[in-house]
């Protein structure tokens, strides 16, 4: 947390001052203190999705799994005041980050252009409208989830479907009227995006469409969303409803039958497995099948969703219907298996240590024979193949790019270069954080949080390229950032001037070799005896 | 390795101190095999410390402990081949039914793959765990978990095992299961180390006992003898008919037999009192009673239990300190 709100802190610094004015004079049509407002907005909203869905996400899981849910539901404390308790605490945390930036804030004040009224009160509502609406989604689903693994997996994912998978059809859709337009409008307005833009006006990809909603109507549906979930959650908050019966652990042992059957078996959740191989590392096995996602029928669900994405995004390039070439139509594709990447990614690793500490597992681990690299191997080899295997799944829609215009191929093969690099720096630094984290909630809050900024945030600084950031500069923030060398290589709009690779794959790659070496290092010494 | 004849388990001048802090001071213990060593104190006396050091999952500040002959903390490798483990966490993992569990560790421990079925049918045969065996382990009951963690410690068929609170939490029929399971093991040559808060469970299966307080080893040796030597004195009850005979009676009592810790309870009409008198001592105290008009329904000796040594051995701690 503290790690978070100082990087906060520091973007803020560095914002204000790159744009602070040289000379006596005030400019009350500044465009340097927007330029510093809008970067600061956007990385504080950014701060605010990853950050503070963490907390609540796995608040009301653990409670029930401790059993102190079941406690707190016997107290006089009626299940409304728990709620708003939990609600309270984690909207009192966005508080707390959003005090860091207020120097910044009033610095873009101090340079004229900004005023309290039109920028900076919009903003603070719209983040703190933002953080009880997301604090709301993770209650909402901890108190579903079977596991805090997760549930912060499912509220990721549905903070990623509200904040920008919302505005996302409606690119592809284009121009629409009547009831359509009406819901497209609302499908819109549920994204913080159209609001930020609006209040940093900025001009977004729903508004060259058509599609133009104020933060206001951000605020109406943020408001609908979060009473629904409040009162959704309220429902489920009582000791009997959380009376669930156990599974029964039923089992198929066999493969008899017809050949549906047969077919079946090979994926049935309910097989019984076979013993671990000899060859197989078998911490990794464990990560596998202790991950709901991790067993081959999700994996194999997760893997055909992915791989029928990128067909259509190929397909919908290859047929003319959106007058895109292939250079457009990777950008989304690369943006996607990225979306993917920092989606699934952080919590696998993070959960890699930092759970196995927390559900006494370690403990029985560091009584067996099996030594610290087997440990490490095992864990990292679990999350990155696990990513791999999902990476691998949008490959037909390369292999389909390579079909329609085969001299790209070349750089096919280098975006798929950057993607394993990606997978690497994301499994290295989530499991590092994952070793040195107190809990599961907070290694999973600061691995998103140090994903985002070097995913998004060297983003955030190439969308001001120009204005404020130079090119060299851009060019240098982006080496970290194996997206960006991936997006760099299929020459996508906006990325065409910049030379990424091979020097962006030198230092990710060193980035995450640093990683592994550290996480050996604490590994072995949390294994030694005390 | 050991022989036969000398201890399994041997701790000598066992230290542990956390800079100012001494949580285990002077500790010397030894349990022959296929003995069951009863390791009792309050609740921060120094047997997770001590039960650490022997798994090899801490290093002592001084002296040493040997398990077959091995050194706990220079040859932690060979030691977690000779000692079975079960913290009292359970340490469950979600998703994963009781079979893959036992597999996992019986893979962790490196036991080859037919071998691994093999054993992993015998302990839950041992443990009368094999019904559960396609249960998720996060949804078994607590009596449940801790024959699954049974069973995993015996997984790669260790020497020793040690037990942290194995019968916390359960119900009197899984206590008893327990205890049958642990008598089971102890029978076939293992030899056991168990903690437990339960003193009269763990007195009815324990051959040796170790009481510690404030890391120091305050009582060691076979249940008996401790019992002897920390309850020197028997301990006698009287049941009276008459509420109002309580006073006068321990009155009585107290100008006979000069004792001081005389303790009644009017409510139960009873009086009780330490003593080392004899046979025809006390038949003349009971006749003086008789004759002074007191109505005595019993006159008997309680016989003093682990509970009664274990809180003799706080009490005096306690008596120290103030």
């Amino acid at each position: 947390m503290m790690a978070s709100l100082i990087a906060v802190a520091l973007v803020s610094c560095i914002l204000v001052l790159l744009r602070w004015p040289t000379d006596a004079r005030i400019d009350i049509v500044s465009q340097g203190a927007m330029l510093v407002f809008r970067p600061l907005a956007f990385a504080l909203t950014l701060a605010v999705m990853m950050l503070v869905p963490a907390f609540p996400a796995t608040s009301l899981v653990a409670e029930r799994k401790k059993g102190t849910l079941a406690l707190l539901l016997n107290s006089p404390k009626s299940p409304l005041e728990i709620y708003l308790g939990k609600l309270a605490s984690n909207v009192l945390l966005a508080l707390i980050l959003m005090s860091v930036s207020l120097p910044a804030l009033a610095a873009c004040v101090a340079m004229g252009g900004i005023s309290i009224r039109n920028h900076i009160l919009p903003l603070a509502i719209v983040l703190l409208v933002m953080a009880v609406q997301y604090s709301a989604v993770g209650l909402w689903i901890s108190i579903r989830a079977s596991s805090t693994d997760a549930s912060l997996r499912w509220t990721y994912a549905a903070i990623l479907a509200l904040a920008v998978l919302s505005v996302g059809p409606l690119v592809f859709v284009g121009n629409l009227s009547g009831l359509a337009g009406l819901i497209a409008h609302w499908l819109t307005a549920i994204s913080p995006m159209s609001a930020l833009q609006q209040i940093t006006g900025s001009q977004g990809a729903a508004a060259t469409i058509g599609i133009s909603t104020g933060w206001v109507d951000f605020l109406v549906a943020s408001a609908a969303i979060t009473a629904l979930l409040a009162w959704s959650t309220l429902r489920l908050l009582d000791p009997i409803l959380l009376d669930r019966a156990r599974p029964t652990g039923k089992v198929i042992t066999g493969d008899t039958g017809g050949a549906r059957r047969r077919l079946n078996y090979l994926v049935d959740p309910n097989k019984r497995k076979a013993g671990i191989p000899w060859w197989l590392n078998p911490v990794m096995v464990k990560e596998f099948r202790t991950r709901k996602f991790g067993r081959l029928h999700w994996l194999i669900r997760l893997i055909s969703v992915c791989a029928i994405i990128s067909l259509l995004l190929t397909v919908v390039a290859a047929s003319g219907t959106v007058n895109w070439g292939v250079e457009r139509i990777a950008g989304p594709l690369v943006l996607m298996q990225m979306a993917l990447l920092l989606l699934v990614g952080p919590s696998l690793g993070a959960n890699l240590i930092a759970s196995e500490i927390e559900s006494g597992g370690w403990q029985l681990l560091r009584v067996t024979p099996i030594s610290a690299l087997r440990i490490m191997t095992g864990k990292l080899m679990s999350a990155f193949w696990t990513l791999m295997l999902v990476l691998m799944a949008t490959l037909p829609g390369y292999s389909v790019m390579s079909y329609i215009q085969p001299a790209i191929s070349g750089q096919v093969g280098n975006v798929v270069i950057s993607l394993v690099i990606a997978v690497a720096m994301v499994v290295t630094i989530s499991a590092l954080v994952s070793a040195f984290a107190r809990s599961t909630a907070v290694a999973t809050a600061t691995s998103y949080g140090l994903l985002l900024v070097v995913f998004a945030g060297t983003l955030l600084i190439w969308l001001a390229r120009g204005k404020p950031f130079g090119p060299v500069l851009v060019e240098r923030v982006l080496l970290i950032n194996p997206a960006a060398a991936a997006l760099s290589e299929m020459k996508t709009p906006g990325f065409e001037q910049f030379n990424l690779a091979p020097t962006s794959w030198y230092i990710c790659l060193s980035i995450a070799a640093g990683c592994t070496v550290i996480l050996a290092l604490r590994i072995w010494s949390l294994s030694r005896p005390d | 390795m050991g022989n036969d004849s000398s201890p399994v388990l041997q701790t000598t001048n066992l230290c542990k101190r956390y800079g100012d802090f001494t949580a285990l001071d002077d500790l010397t213990i030894h349990v022959d095999r296929g003995q069951i060593l009863g390791f009792i104190g309050p609740n921060g006396a120094g047997k997770t410390t001590t039960i650490k050091i022997l798994v090899g999952l801490s290093r002592p500040t001084s002296g040493s402990a040997h398990i077959a002959g091995v050194n706990c903390s220079e040859q932690a490798a060979k030691i977690k081949h000779l000692v079975g483990y079960m913290p009292d966490r359970f340490g469950s993992y979600d998703n994963m039914r009781v079979r893959e569990y036992l597999d996992f560790f019986g893979a962790v421990f490196g036991i080859a793959g037919a071998q691994r079925r093999k054993r992993i049918e015998e302990v839950l045969e041992i443990t009368n765990a094999t019904y559960m065996q396609d249960k998720f382990v996060e949804s078994l009951s607590h009596g449940m978990q801790q024959r699954v963690g049974i069973a995993r410690t015996l997984l790669h068929d260790p020497e020793v095992l040690i037990l942290d609170e194995p019968a916390n939490g359960l119900d009197p029929k899984a206590r008893i299961e327990m205890r049958e399971i642990l008598l089971r093991l102890a029978a076939e040559g293992k030899t056991l180390i168990v903690t437990s808060h339960i003193l009269p469970e763990l007195a009815r299966i324990c051959d040796t006992v170790a009481i510690i307080t404030g890391g120091k080893l305050r009582a060691f040796g076979k249940l008996d003898e401790v019992m002897r030597d920390l309850c020197p004195m028997r301990s006698y009850e009287v049941q009276l008919v008459a509420q109002e005979d309580v006073r006068n009676a321990a009155n009585l009592l107290q100008e006979t037999l000069q004792v001081k810790d005389i303790s009644l309870s009017e409510q139960e009409r009873t009086v009780r009192f330490p003593t080392s008198e004899s046979e025809h001592e006390l038949a003349s105290v009971l006749g003086k009673l008789v004759s002074s008009g007191v109505q005595v329904a019993q006159f008997r000796e309680v016989v003093g239990d682990l509970e009664d040594a274990f809180l003799f051995v706080t009490r005096e701690e306690a008596d120290a300190k103030s």
